[in-house]
């Protein structure tokens, strides 16, 4: 149904190239993985992606059923994780679910966010403030925030930063899962995490 | 679960329900935190004490009184408003949850909840500071009807007029000086007609359709309306 | 350069003819109505720089092109120039005639309130990294700015009643000495030409500026790949 295409991306920062001529097409079931040396632009291509930063030149198109999606609305149709995100930190968990839920519009029901969180394995920790939370516990709810709309286009930045081998089944389930609702995108430099893509862009090369 | 959730539920979504989510979060966090209340209300409060405290309620004299009271109040107002009314989008960028916001709202929905919250933290500040104002300064309203119109519309022009300015300096560097410096300019034809329609609510002069009043409710739908106009384009994706 | 020489003989001329051709207009103290050849040409310029701004910010808003933004940064510098030198040669007619450099006379409360708006523009602009940021955020005060001159309009003459000669020296009026309105119009013509000789260089130069850095090459690019 959705659809993702990339086309000659390339970013610049000030005089120094980040990457040129990044071009893919991503349709729902797949799996796109984006590796590179630190400082290779993985996150920014990912944040391009989501529409948070410009490109210096190329373009990102997303599609409905063919139609092309505007640019402002494209955000919403994202999901994404990110080491750079934090959530509230004076809210608790469950609170800041829940104003995801209602900013995103979609009908708030406790249930379902309850059901996120269970997923992610928080479940025990849903009404503890998040200023209260290890890295890797807010990693998990960065996750769970990430699906709440069950996104038709997931961007992982890093999805195992932090989490222990628990979190780390639960990243591997939440791909496995995406695979049936829609494309994925994940840019990291774990070995196992990269192995999930059926296909790897290589940004050093 | 199917995907796409977003385009098949949001029907029930309205902007106005989206922004009250927004105003109803920065509310509880600003409960949790007092993070603007404090700075707000202390520096008010510590402006009042400090004029009070020097001037006193009989130096100045009762021609003087309805003119120069009218403008102390508003200085302590606008000043104190100029300190803290910046915190809401300053601390979403400093806290990291800008960019999250951004992917889930909507810029409207994002102005006119952070408008609320500014007009909650206004409407705040009013209710402590005017009543204590009079009873230290000895103020005395002919026309309290026009003296509360005025203290109202012209929050609300302080609300309208500065919220988009701390969307921008949220993204800027040397935040809190850059707020008081975009803002004030923008404020001053607001600021100099409630000083003259609150002398003007002390001295008893009853103009027919009270036009200090019309001109800062005139003041704050043009700024709230061009603000929503212009949120969007600040609210878009950056170079960095 | 045949505009450039054209304009210094006609500048020189208006001067000469602004101290030696026109009469001291009646009414005023001594010599002190020759100010009129010089600043209200002034403030008119300050003013149209001001509505130049504005004009190029919306241009730019809507189209994105980096040389209307050019447009609008070197208005806006010099709107401020001229606003200075307004503010500087009213003060010395208000010393002259009304007895005192300020007493907060309307027109002076609003070139005040016009040099701060100026002044927030460029510590906006300064204080943005993101090069694409800083021009929208310029963009989006300046028509912010613009939009609440129309209430200083309604606000400021209501405090004190103006001293300024606007009747007597006004051009639109039939009052005015025919040798007197020949010689302003003149200066007029001169310091717009003066306006558009400085902006154009001023273009020239931040065209310059701007080649040097990648984001130029990056918005033609652009507009090839027709992102916007």
């Amino acid at each position: 149904m959705y659809s993702l295409k990339v086309s000659y991306l390339c970013k610049h920062y000030s005089q120094t190239l980040l990457f040129k001529d990044i071009s893919f097409e991503l349709h729902p079931g797949e799996v796109l993985a984006i590796t590179g040396w630190n400082g290779s632009g993985k996150s920014t291509l990912l944040r391009i992606i989501a529409g948070l930063v410009r490109p210096t030149t190329g373009k990102v198109e997303m599609f409905f059923k063919g139609e092309s999606i505007p640019k402002e609305s494209r955000r919403r149709f994202v999901g994404m994780v990110a080491p750079a995100f934090s959530l509230y930190e004076e809210l608790t968990a469950l609170e800041n679910l829940e104003f995801f839920c209602k900013v995103r519009g979609i009908a708030y029901d406790r249930k379902s966010c309850l059901a996120m969180m269970e997923r992610t394995g928080l479940s025990e920790n849903a009404h503890k403030l998040c200023r209260n939370y290890s890295s890797g516990m807010k990693q998990r709810l960065k996750l769970a925030q990430a699906l709440l709309h069950s996104p038709p286009l997931l961007l992982l930045d890093e999805p195992g930063c932090n989490l222990d081998s628990k979190g780390m089944k639960i990243v591997e389930n939440i791909i496995a899962a995406q695979r049936q609702l829609g494309m994925t995108v994940i840019a990291s430099n774990e070995k196992r995490e990269v192995d999930y893509g059926d296909r790897v862009i290589n940004l050093s090369e | 679960m199917k995907s796409g959730r977003w385009i098949t539920e949001t029907g029930s979504s309205t902007y106005l329900s989206e922004a009250v989510a927004i105003w109803l979060r920065d509310l509880r966090g600003e409960f949790r935190t007092r993070y603007a209340v404090n700075s707000i209300l202390m520096f008010a409060v510590t402006t009042l004490i400090a004029v009070s405290f020097s001037i006193g309620s009989f130096r100045i004299g009762d021609d003087e009184q309805p003119f120069l009271y009218a403008v102390l109040l508003w200085i302590i107002l606008v000043f104190s408003a100029l300190s803290g009314l910046s915190r809401s989008f300053v601390k979403e960028e400093e806290a990291g949850t800008m960019d999250v916001l951004k992917l889930s709202a909507r810029p409207q929905a994002v102005f006119l909840g952070k408008l609320f919250f500014n007009l909650t933290l206004l409407g705040a500040l009013e209710l402590i500071i005017v009543p204590s104002f009079i009873l230290l300064m000895n103020y005395e309203i002919k026309l309290p009807g026009l003296f509360t119109a005025m203290v109202v519309s012209g929050g609300i022009g302080l609300g309208g007029g500065t919220t988009i300015v701390a969307a921008m300096i949220a993204q800027a560097s040397a935040r809190g000086a850059l707020f008081s410096v975009l803002s004030f300019p923008l404020l001053l034809p607001l600021m100099i007609t409630a000083i003259k329609g609150c002398e003007k609510s002390a001295v008893g002069t009853n103009n027919p359709g009270w036009p200090e009043v019309r001109i800062a409710v005139a003041y704050s739908i043009v700024m709230i309306v061009m603000s929503l106009f212009l949120f969007p384009l600040i609210w878009e994706e950056s170079m960095q | 350069m045949i505009a450039k020489v054209l304009l210094t003989i006609w500048m020189t001329a208006i001067i000469v003819a602004a101290f030696l051709y026109a009469d001291a207009a009646v009414g005023f103290p001594g010599e002190t109505s020759r100010i009129l050849f010089f600043h209200v040409p002034q403030a008119w310029v300050a003013t149209l720089s001001f509505l130049l701004s504005m004009i190029a910010s919306c241009i730019y808003l809507a189209r994105r092109r980096v040389t209307a933004d050019n447009l609008a940064l070197s208005a806006a510098e010099l709107g401020l120039l001229f606003c200075l030198l307004a503010t500087a040669s009213g003060s010395i007619f208000a010393k002259a005639a009304w007895g005192s450099f300020w007493n907060w006379d309307p027109r002076q409360t609003s070139i005040v309130i016009l040099l701060m708006i100026y002044g927030a523009y460029f510590a906006l602009r300064s204080a943005v990294g993101d090069p694409e940021k800083r021009r929208v955020f310029a963009a989006v005060y300046s028509i912010l700015a613009f939009v609440t001159v129309p209430f200083l309009v309604f606000v400021v003459p209501r405090i004190t009643a103006s001293l300024h000669p606007e009747d007597t020296m006004n051009p639109a009026k039939p009052g005015m000495d025919p040798k007197t309105l020949k010689v302003f119009l003149g200066s007029l013509l001169a310091y717009t030409g003066l306006f558009i000789w400085i902006l154009r260089l001023r273009l020239r130069l931040l065209n310059l500026e701007g080649m040097q850095e990648p984001e130029f090459l990056v918005t033609e690019k652009m507009d090839l790949e027709g992102e916007e």
